[in-house]
């Protein structure tokens, strides 16, 4: 199967899994908003829970995905395994850009103030940022091995920086705690919220895997066209 | 293991005398850390935030921004002189070519911030005699990293058109537990505290330093494969 | 009584699903264009 090919069948694929995903959105919109109950010390801004909490687990995944991709593309060299962390890395960013948006909307009712140097908003602001870098950096580089192994050292490093920007907030908050206005309950969650919760990481997990195969199969495609390019010339 | 050691000095001596004769950079590194230190004391309000409120601060920043210019002269003499193939030709194990690269910015940094620390003791009026030891202790922990991971990023970037701009964007997001693990230790240390007083924030530098040395050490040859 | 903030909760909802469709037409966008001879 040609490089073109093998684009367009994962583009089509990716287009149903993504349209599924959106389906899927809906119905846990429709969910949360209508069938899940308001809690009763947050109010329904308590809701932003069901979208903002299976972001941070959809990003997670996108960016420890690219720097695994990473490390297998280093030591196996494979093309695709540097189009699939590029494209893990991209879609990361997309969730990381809801989860900065949502944490703020969900923080000012909740605990106050728009923004709160917790360890995930803080993590997520820093990858977010790194891996706007790391776009930005196979934007300037235009030999594809130059670019592949360089994006690969910043995906794995990337990995590595994670605990230790939690551990720097922690020890942080640990010695400044922050005057907490309403403290949300975390511990458990009654079974209609857990649901609801459950439902979403699912949709979003599904929706992470059809803007990945979408994601890379523009890669595919941008590579096929480069190699018709050349072979023309 | 011999020859790696010899081969990391002679490169470390060799970018050490390049910048030695020019003294450009160091010039630069050391001018801008004096504009620094001055520009963020005069940036607040004196009768509401005190100069010892925000040192630890200033002279963080200070260091870093020194750094990340002293990092990216390191490779830019190199480009210049296309002088990192001859380096790729000689039989020096690759390993040596970071070490010897890790140990010249960490000597040009820590000349940076060796003249940086009594200015900034003279700006802001810090009293810095009672932990000096400790305070070199945690400058030099936090340096390590830096200089670790922006040597790594140095080489990456210098091939780029827009170096200036990559290095300080890639690396940022890399120096903040260091960073802050720093000034947090810094404040503390001023204020006439105890080494253990301040245990947790240098167990994290030298996790760090631990984890990314070896990291930007291993990582390097793939930087420099053509 | 629960605090009235169903505002913040829209807000976020909407904004969600503007970043998700933006970006998946984004890419079906890119796609097209790599497409086309």
């Amino acid at each position: 199967m040609t490089l073109r090919e093998r684009g367009n069948r994962i583009a089509r694929v990716g287009t149903v899994v993504t349209a599924l995903a959106l389906l899927g959105l809906a119905g846990v919109y429709v969910r949360a908003i209508v069938y899940t109950p308001v809690e009763a010390a947050q109010g329904a801004a308590q809701k932003i829970f069901y979208v903002h909490v299976p972001s941070a687990w959809a990003g997670l995944m996108a960016f420890v995905i690219t720097g695994l991709l990473s490390i297998l593309y280093l030591w196996l060299k494979d093309r695709r395994l540097d189009l699939a962390a590029a494209a893990s890395a991209e879609v990361g960013v997309a969730f990381s850009a809801i989860i900065l948006t949502t944490g703020p909307i969900w923080g000012k009712p909740i605990w106050g103030t728009w923004w709160t140097w917790d360890a995930r908003l803080t993590s997520t602001l820093f990858l977010f940022l790194l891996f706007v870098g790391y776009i930005v950096l196979r934007g300037v580089l235009t030999d594809p091995g130059i670019r592949g192994r360089f994006s690969a050292v910043i995906g794995i490093m990337a990995l590595f920086l994670v605990p230790f920007i939690h551990l720097t907030v922690y020890l942080f908050r640990t010695l400044h705690p922050a005057p907490i206005v309403l403290k949300p309950s975390r511990p458990s969650l009654p079974g209609d919220m857990l649901t609801t919760l459950m439902l979403s990481v699912g949709v979003f997990t599904v929706l992470y895997t059809g803007l990945l195969m979408l994601r890379y199969a523009l890669g595919l495609l941008r590579e096929a066209r480069e190699e018709e390019l050349a072979d023309a010339s | 293991m011999g020859s790696t050691l010899r081969a990391a000095w002679h490169i470390a001596v060799k970018d050490l005398a390049i910048e030695w004769r020019t003294k450009t950079a160091f010039a630069s590194g050391l001018v801008f850390a004096v504009l620094v230190l001055a520009v963020l004391f005069f940036s607040r309000d004196p009768t509401t935030v005190s100069a010892t409120d925000i040192a630890p601060g200033a002279m963080w920043v200070t260091f870093t921004f020194a750094s990340m210019l002293g990092l990216n002269r390191a490779f830019l003499i190199e480009r210049e002189l296309r002088a990192l193939d001859g380096i790729l030709l000689t039989p020096a194990p690759r390993a040596a070519i970071y070490w010897g690269k890790f140990v010249a910015n960490l000597a040009f940094v820590g000349a940076i911030e060796a003249i940086s620390l009594p200015l900034f003791v003279l700006f802001y009026d810090v009293p810095i005699w009672r932990r000096l030891g400790e305070l070199i202790l945690v400058i030099a922990m936090a340096t390590i990293a830096f200089v670790a991971v922006g040597t790594l990023l140095s080489a990456m970037v210098v091939r780029t058109r827009y170096a200036e701009l990559m290095l300080p964007l890639l690396l940022l997001p890399f120096l903040v537990p260091p960073l802050v693990a720093g000034v947090q230790a810094t404040a503390p240390l001023l204020d006439g505290r105890p080494l253990s007083d301040v245990s947790g924030w240098l167990k994290l530098i030298a996790g760090f330093d631990v984890a990314f040395v070896t990291l930007a050490a291993l990582l390097f040859e793939v930087v420099l494969d053509e | 009584m629960p605090p009235e903030n169903t505002g913040f909760m829209v807000a976020a909802y909407v904004i969600v699903a503007v970043i998700v469709v933006g970006y998946a037409v984004s890419l079906l966008l890119r796609i097209r264009e790599q497409r086309r001879r």
